[in-house]
């Protein structure tokens, strides 16, 4: 009796083992090119959210809570060439539909957008993946704090929804949020414009 | 599988005969749900057959070491270990078909062609006969996949192979007229059990016509936990067998 | 939107537009396969609220320690055996303890293991909600849980009133059987598309 539940239980323990270890090894060849495609990515996304940056500062890493969600962030300055700090580039995450949407939003000193860009998305092809486009994205530029979206005519401050995807908007748009919150937190400079 | 069958037979009996989509009802939902364009079916077709291929090799190698008893959970093991490989190449080198096959690409691990297969073929049978058998089921399910992918995203976006970079970065050669009018319903839900649905019809259409029976979900024999699955006591399994048709 | 009004509308959400089986196509084989009765229908989709719910708040800590000892890459086959193990020990004690139950729902456990809408919820809410582990992120991982059983429940019996009435329609030869069921299906969830603007009205 007792013969009969341990050999199934070792053999089933060393096949788990042998896969963990295999796992591993695997994880150790995959890893460093994983992170070098995020680190691209982001490195070609940077320059498009903030155009005049010549160089960029050292990146922070912390967690924030922004209307009740608690999510890790990242910042980082933008230089021009005599070294000054002309804005920041947050990296926010927000739910979308379906799934995690990590947004990079570019702040200039005056607390307004510079330009927005999705690092990861996986939203509905043919709606929320409309997203991605270019129009829709410009639609933050040179917004400030408290942004909303708006279905039919987008007023000031505010963006036009994309058609069959509010939520993607309204998550992407929490996520642009996120970074000018943290940023009037941190940096405190965003009153001149406030209203 | 009484009678001895050549490789040969093993290999393309998956393509058409016994499909796994399209004949067998196996793997519907990852032929659902990533088939809004060529490219993500075609890789999720791919990234199936790279795991199906080794985990009927292992499992048909490991046949005879492992206890009946711890069958199924060895499977999965071995299933998931291989499903994780893949999804590690696919996110290092691939990093564009990662994010558009999202959650589907772990979800590789519950796709019921995978544990159907080793349960059913690669359990019981040598490891050329099993290779060769995964093989021939993964390009099976790729080409459905395929015929899914190219109807749909033809028709839903008026594209043929968005999403490989090098073709108008990213967005795919443009079909006229359908790309300026896509059908949008097609690449959303509905229009994927409508050209499943329909698919279905053709190929028991065809099946007819050489005398196959047609597609249907076969209860008992079908499913891969059929062995574990308390429906199956006897005389229940007939009132009831469309409640294994898993 | 306060924390529990939020709560709502996740669970709204999660039935109605991001529905498991219509818009996500998770669990598409116990939808096929076992609707064509109500009562099977209504068993199934009960069994897979209580897998669901159950596996969400065991992974749900399992990851985090995932992430604390930095092994996150395990995650796929951590938690499918994790849901295999506790589908298993579900069945046990059903049956020892409350057999009544287990004769109810106990034949459609086994099934579940394989079900891709169990993992797929699981995998979802680490990917939205996972991170930080925070006890607020886990109400709503759960409510996902639940809105996500819940919707695969209101297919599943919706779809079982649909199915016997096809029953009884005289359909084309060769869209007899599974290909008038997937049309059948289409529509389905093409009325399902139509619930997303009156979940986001409702909520903003």
């Amino acid at each position: 009796m007792k013969k009969a539940i341990l050999i199934p239980t070792i053999s089933l323990f060393l096949i788990c083992l042998v896969a963990a270890a295999l796992l591993g090894a695997a994880n150790a060849v995959t890893e460093e090119k994983i992170e070098q495609n995020a680190i691209a990515t982001e490195e070609a996304s940077r320059k498009i959210v903030m155009k005049d940056a010549v160089s960029f500062g050292e990146k922070e890493e912390d967690t924030y809570t922004f209307d009740g969600t608690t999510a890790p962030y990242s910042c980082i300055s933008a230089l021009d060439s005599d070294g000054n700090v002309i804005g920041y580039v947050f990296i926010t995450e927000s739910a979308g539909y379906g799934g995690k949407i990590s947004t990079m939003t570019g702040i200039d000193t005056q607390g307004k957008v510079t330009g927005v860009e999705f690092l990861e998305i996986s939203e509905t092809v043919g709606l929320g993946m409309n997203a991605t486009k270019q129009t829709f994205k410009d639609q933050f530029v040179g917004l400030i704090k408290g942004i909303t979206v708006n279905k039919n005519t987008p007023g000031e401050n505010e963006i036009k929804a994309l058609t069959g995807a509010t939520i993607t908007s309204k998550a992407t748009t929490k996520g642009v949020n996120t970074a000018l919150a943290i940023f009037e937190e941190k940096y405190g400079k965003g009153d001149a414009v406030n209203g | 599988m009484a009678e001895k069958k050549t490789l040969r037979q093993e290999f393309t009996k998956g393509l058409i005969k016994e499909n796994p989509v399209l004949r067998l009802v196996l793997g519907t939902c990852p032929t659902l749900a990533v088939t809004t364009s060529v490219v993500s079916a075609v890789g999720m077709g791919a990234s199936a057959t790279a795991v199906l291929v080794c985990s009927n090799i292992v499992i048909s190698l490991l046949r005879k070491v492992i206890p009946s008893k711890v069958r199924i959970p060895a499977y999965i093991v071995v299933i998931a270990s291989f499903v994780t490989i893949v999804q590690m190449i696919v996110k290092a080198f691939l990093p564009s078909l990662n994010d558009q096959l999202g959650v589907y690409l772990p979800l590789i691990v519950v796709n019921c062609i995978i544990l159907g297969r080793a349960e059913a073929f690669a359990g019981k049978n040598k490891v050329a006969a099993s290779a060769v058998d995964g093989l021939g089921m993964g390009i099976g399910f790729t080409a459905a996949l395929f015929c899914m992918g190219l109807i749909r995203e033809t028709l839903g976006s008026g594209t043929f192979l968005s999403g490989i970079a090098s073709i108008n970065s990213g967005s795919g050669f443009a079909i006229p007229f359908l790309s300026q009018n896509p059908m949008l319903i097609f690449v959303l839900a509905p229009g994927g059990f409508f050209v499943f649905g329909l698919l279905m019809a053709c190929a028991n259409k065809l099946a007819e016509g050489k005398g196959l029976p047609k597609a249907e979900l076969h209860g008992c024999e079908n499913c891969p936990m059929a062995n574990h699955c308390s429906i199956k006591d006897k005389e229940n399994c007939e009132s009831n067998e469309e409640e294994a048709a898993k | 939107m306060s924390y529990s009004k939020e709560l709502l509308s996740i669970l709204v959400t999660y039935i109605l537009t991001q529905n498991f089986i219509l818009s996500k196509f998770l669990g598409i084989c116990p939808f096929l396969g076992v609707s064509k009765k109500l009562n099977t229908a209504v068993g199934m989709s009960a069994a897979v609220i209580f897998v669901m719910l159950i596996a969400t708040a065991v992974t749900y800590p399992i990851y985090n320690l995932l992430v604390a000892t930095g092994l996150q890459y395990l995650e796929t086959i951590v938690f499918i055996l994790v849901i295999a193990a506790l589908v298993q020990l579900v069945e046990i004690t059903l049956k020892k303890y409350i057999p009544s139950l287990y004769n109810a729902l106990g034949i459609y456990l086994p099934l579940i293991t394989t079900n891709c809408a169990v993992l797929g919820v699981v995998l979802l809410n680490i990917d939205t909600n996972g991170y930080s582990g925070t006890f607020a992120n886990f109400g709503r991982a759960m409510m996902c849980s639940l809105g996500a059983g819940l919707g695969f429940m209101l297919a599943m019996v919706m779809f079982a009133g649909v199915r016997s009435r096809l029953e009884s329609c005289d359909v084309p030869k060769f869209l007899k059987g599974l290909p008038i069921t997937l049309v059948a299906a289409s529509l389905t969830s093409l009325s399902f598309l139509g619930f997303a603007g009156i979940v986001e009205n409702m909520f903003s």
